[in-house]
């Protein structure tokens, strides 16, 4: 019995739930060492190399050098551009495929789901370039639309923004479709239903009660895509011919050819800033749409 | 997110590399590019020597200098030497970034003028050569740079190198620039740009800009492009591999490729002595059987080392070289990075 | 609110999966401004049969006509008819206003018109004053007003469905019956509820169709079901009741050693069941035991029930030893007379009336 309180056990109660607690911190800990070594020291040491200039001291120069260059004006512009049409093209073809998807049996839905995924077990160079080999000027795709006699001369559908497309939206499709094809099976069949007894058509019924609730999956799904296109490298530095040049290409370039970690540095920082406020803002409209007050 | 990954991934590398332990004393690691030519060095080169030394060498593959800097900078240790292209070499010296080679280990008295430098040991000879599709030209292809740059003559489709690396010098040839006075024309900003506006000029017919020998190869075999600018042995290896390619020594820019030793490691001295063993002709004359790039070394000529029809594919030959333009080593370790960025400028234009 | 109503007439409707038959043969009409229960078991047909009425299930063959129009070609929202779902089927990205006013939405009915017809809804189903709500502010008896409101704001002519107060707790569950009946009374729509509720079935319905297998088994009132069940299967689904093997030989009933006698006797001989309400046995005195329609047996368990008394017990004297007989005495006799003990011997009567065989 506890001395200095008339209630029994009081003292011991709380120190037992103060035990569980630490516990629970303890349980987190692995994980925050790995994020501290992981991401905030190397994040931090990113923000601070972006801030030293060519000559070692601490200066502006590798931001002035964004806006004030042609060139890195230019990068980003095809950086936003590529991930933008990636990310719609994904949304053009993961929608009705998910939904598809979601209307199928359980059986059939973990076959299509299955073929969805394949192509996540397989290296992504390997897809790039077996994009490379079938789109090329005398690659397969061109080939049999020359012999079919839809075409006369081959179509460029390689080494340009067209190429770097085809990739990329490969690429990205499942991230879009996981959470989509998600947020579809979760959504309650008899509420279409019910929509139609009310008297809406099929297209009305769609648009006022089927898009509305899957916005979070596809706002989730979009923005993943888009976030991953930011970065990329690999596909437009096969696909493009070098005319596609994303900011994750010009980091590279930076480190490999000029050691300008500086440079390298204030373009991921940039990066990361935008994507941080892509998320922020995406993060309040799912929050909001869930909510149901729009 | 790529870049964090990426850079995380860099330090974490550079942090394990600092407890890795240290090579023994008897061993040396060397690395290189890879591909078909990395395979001529090591059955040519790397391992006949090794063995003659009675060492052993340990082989990989890495990014070019940067790789270097890397190690160099963050105190690793992973590599003791590295091939590397006289341009690249030059500029990392500029840096501070290699040690001097000690030229009384290393005999280099009857290197080819110009192939070697305080900082690198040159090994090998290749050219940039303009390339064309005999399948679309015949043999009357693009024979020069200023039929390169003649998009009524020849019309089709062009690519070049997405870095600055002989590229400026073929359009200043194609702008009438004689060939003794390319690098001086090019030593101000106002010839960069006078080069790069040559380019400009054909930059909607550049339909690739590659980025690695084993891609130009490609694009030539696949018929991908028409012409392209390129090394030479990757364009003989294509054509042995049935790919119509063919092209001009009248288009080449001569550029060697040697070995050199990082800043700060541990095995310096026997890295030295093994560069002098990699010297000798009859390693050069071995390596040069699996791809056309010749050898620095003149002793293997006068030894009869190679026989005379291979020796006529060399880019070192006399016969091939008095057409071709050296390639300045001096102008890349002073313009190289302003020149470049200009490049990247126009290419993203 | 007074709506106009249409009958419904259901001809020969058969809905089969593989060799599965979830319909057969269904033949049913529904008047207008009944309130039909398709009552039955789950996996019965009969949510199959309300899915054929709204249009989401098409029959392999059949007719359904609402009024003289067939509808059976029609899709389910040019039926206009209102429906309620079992788990309400409330759109939750919309408030309860939103959500009762979406069908008025898709008729353009004027934005002032949908506030006053909302608004009526929402009274009619006492839910003034939510309608800012969301829908995941509500309780699940709010829901399932909003799902009303929602499905009779438009004033359809026929109101259908779907075991609609199955989710809610039982106390609830009561005082819905009671309300959707009276619902109905005021808007007198033909209305078609699905549950498998024998009880609430029996609370609300004008007619209940008993549905088995995907046929149907009886209709008829409530009370017509409830007293003259057609067979062993509705007399045990319907209300609680013991089953009693019966022989007929010659017109003499007999179960076991007792002989009984029944309102309508059979007139072929064979094995019937005698279906016996626990409310309509009475304790009786030992003297009779030997009497018609009397039997005698131990007392195996007396519960407690609140209103009333449920014994069990076994009965001496049939074939099968193992025989009990449920039967529920009112609380309000226990006071008066002091119940048998566990173990006694006790006497049983029914009452000719009351004595009812099925085969």
């Amino acid at each position: 019995m506890n001395s200095t309180s008339n209630t029994p056990n009081q003292e011991e109660l709380r120190r037992l739930a103060s035990r569980e607690g630490y516990t629970f911190f303890g349980l987190t800990l692995p994980y925050l060492v790995l994020v501290i070594a992981l991401i905030a020291i190397p994040v931090g040491w990113l923000f601070y190399l972006s801030f030293i200039g060519r000559d070692g001291t601490l200066s502006l120069e590798n931001y002035e050098r964004m806006w004030k260059s042609k060139a890195y004006i230019k990068i980003f512009i095809t950086t936003f551009k590529i991930s933008i049409l990636t990310t719609i093209i994904c949304a053009a073809i993961g929608y009705p495929l998910s939904y598809f998807m979601s209307q199928l049996s359980r059986k059939w839905a973990n076959i299509c789901m299955i073929a969805v995924l394949i192509p996540f077990w397989t290296s992504l160079l390997v897809r790039t370039y077996a994009w490379l080999v079938l789109l090329q000027k005398k690659g397969l795709i061109n080939n049999i639309l020359i012999e079919s006699g839809l075409i006369t001369e081959p179509l460029k559908f390689v080494h340009n923004t067209t190429g770097t497309l085809i990739g990329m939206v490969h690429i990205m499709l499942p991230f879009l479709i996981l959470p989509l094809y998600a947020n579809m099976r979760s959504i309650d069949k008899d509420c279409l239903k019910a929509a139609s007894s009310l008297g809406a058509t099929p297209t009305r019924a769609f648009w006022t009660v089927f898009l509305p609730l899957t916005l979070p999956g596809l706002l989730a799904g979009l923005l993943i895509v888009f976030v991953l296109c930011l970065g990329f490298y690999v596909t437009p530095a096969i696909l493009g011919g070098g005319k596609v040049i994303m900011a994750a290409m010009k980091i590279s370039t930076n480190i490999e050819m000029y050691f300008n970690w500086g440079a390298a540095s204030a373009l991921g920082v940039v990066l990361l800033v935008v994507t941080g406020i892509i998320l922020f803002v995406a993060s309040k409209l799912i929050s909001l749409d869930q909510l149901g007050n729009r | 997110m790529k870049l964090g990954i990426k850079t995380a991934g860099l330090l974490a590398a550079a942090g394990l590399a600092l407890s890795s332990a240290s090579a023994f004393a008897d061993e040396l690691r060397i690395v290189s590019w890879g591909g078909a030519y990395q395979k001529g060095q090591s059955i040519g080169i790397f391992q006949p020597a090794a063995k003659a030394m009675g060492i052993t060498v340990k082989e990989d593959t890495y990014g070019g200098i940067s790789d270097v800097k890397l190690q160099v900078r963050s105190g690793a240790d992973k590599f003791d030497i590295f091939s590397s292209g006289a341009g690249s070499c030059a500029s990392g010296a500029a840096e501070g970034l290699l040690e001097k080679l000690d030229y009384s280990v290393i005999d280099v008295s009857n290197h080819l003028p110009g192939m070697y430098s305080d900082y690198c040991a040159g090994a090998d000879i290749f050219s940039v050569v303009a390339a064309f599709n005999t399948d679309t030209f015949g043999e009357n292809g693009p024979r020069s740079w200023a039929d390169f740059y003649d998009v009524d003559k020849f019309p089709g489709t062009r690519a070049m190198r997405n870095r600055v690396d002989a590229q400026l010098e073929t359009a200043l040839l194609a702008d009438g620039v004689p060939m003794d006075q390319v690098y001086d024309v090019l030593d101000s900003e106002e010839g960069i740009e006078r080069a790069l506006d040559k380019i400009r000029s054909i930059k909607p017919h550049i339909a690739v800009w590659w980025s690695s020998g084993a891609m130009h190869a490609q694009l030539m075999k696949d018929g991908e492009v028409d012409m392209t600018t390129g090394w030479n042995g990757r364009f003989d290896v294509a054509k042995e591999d049935g790919a119509k390619v063919s092209y001009d020594w009248r288009t080449g820019i001569m550029d060697w490729e040697g070995y050199g030793i990082p800043k700060g490691v541990k095995n310096k001295d026997l890295a030295m002595k093994y560069i002098a063993e990699m010297m000798k002709p009859e390693y050069m004359a071995e390596f040069a059987k699996y791809i056309t790039y010749g050898p620095t070394n003149g002793k293997v000529y006068e030894l009869g080392l190679m026989d005379d029809a291979r020796a006529r594919q060399m880019p070192s030959h006399p016969d091939n070289a008095q057409h071709q333009l050296t390639l300045k080593t001096a102008w890349y370790s002073k313009w190289r990075t302003y020149a470049d960025e200009m490049y990247q400028e126009m290419m993203t234009e | 609110m007074k709506n106009t109503s249409l009958n419904i007439s259901i001809e020969n409707v058969t809905k089969k999966y593989d060799e599965f038959y979830a319909l057969k043969d269904i033949s049913l009409d529904i008047t207008s401004g009944e309130f039909m229960t398709l009552l039955g078991p789950s996996g019965s047909g009969k949510t199959t049969l309300l899915m054929v009425l709204a249009g989401f299930t098409n029959p392999d063959h059949g007719s359904v006509k609402f009024g003289d129009e067939e509808v059976i070609l029609k899709p389910p929202h040019l039926r206009g008819i209102g429906m309620v779902f079992q788990n309400y089927a409330l759109f939750p990205h919309m408030t309860v206003e939103q959500n009762v006013g979406y069908p008025q939405k898709l008729r353009g009915v004027s934005k002032s018109e949908i506030a006053k017809t909302v608004g009526e809804a929402l009274s009619t189903v006492k839910l003034e004053g939510l309608g800012h709500r969301r829908v995941d502010e509500l309780s699940g008896g709010q829901r399932q007003r909003v799902a009303l409101a929602r499905a009779i704001v438009f004033k359809p002519k026929i109101l259908l469905m779907d075991e609609p107060l199955s989710a809610l707790d039982k106390k609830l569950r009561e005082e819905m019956q009671i309300e959707l009946r009276q619902l109905h009374d005021t808007l007198n729509m033909t209305t078609v509820y699905v549950t498998h509720d024998q009880k609430e079935a029996l609370t609300m319905s004008d007619r209940i169709a008993v549905i088995n297998g995907g046929e149907l088994m009886q209709l008829g009132s409530p009370s017509e079901i409830y007293d003259h069940p057609q067979n062993g299967f509705i007399a045990d689904f319907i209300g609680e009741s013991s089953l009693l093997p019966a022989k007929v030989t010659n017109s003499n009933i007999s179960i076991g050693s007792s002989k009984i006698k029944v309102a309508k006797p059979p007139e072929k001989n064979g094995d019937y069941l005698l279906v016996v309400r626990p409310e309509k046995v009475f304790l009786a005195s030992a003297k009779k035991k030997n009497d018609d329609n009397y039997f005698q047996g131990k007392l195996l368990d007396s519960i407690f029930q609140g209103e009333s008394q449920l014994l069990v017990i076994e009965l001496a004297n049939t074939e099968n030893d193992e025989q009990t007989l449920r039967i529920r005495i009112p609380n309000q006799s226990v006071t008066d007379k002091a119940l048998p003990a566990i173990g006694e011997t006790v006497t049983l009567g029914l009452k000719v009336a009351d004595s009812y065989l099925v085969s």
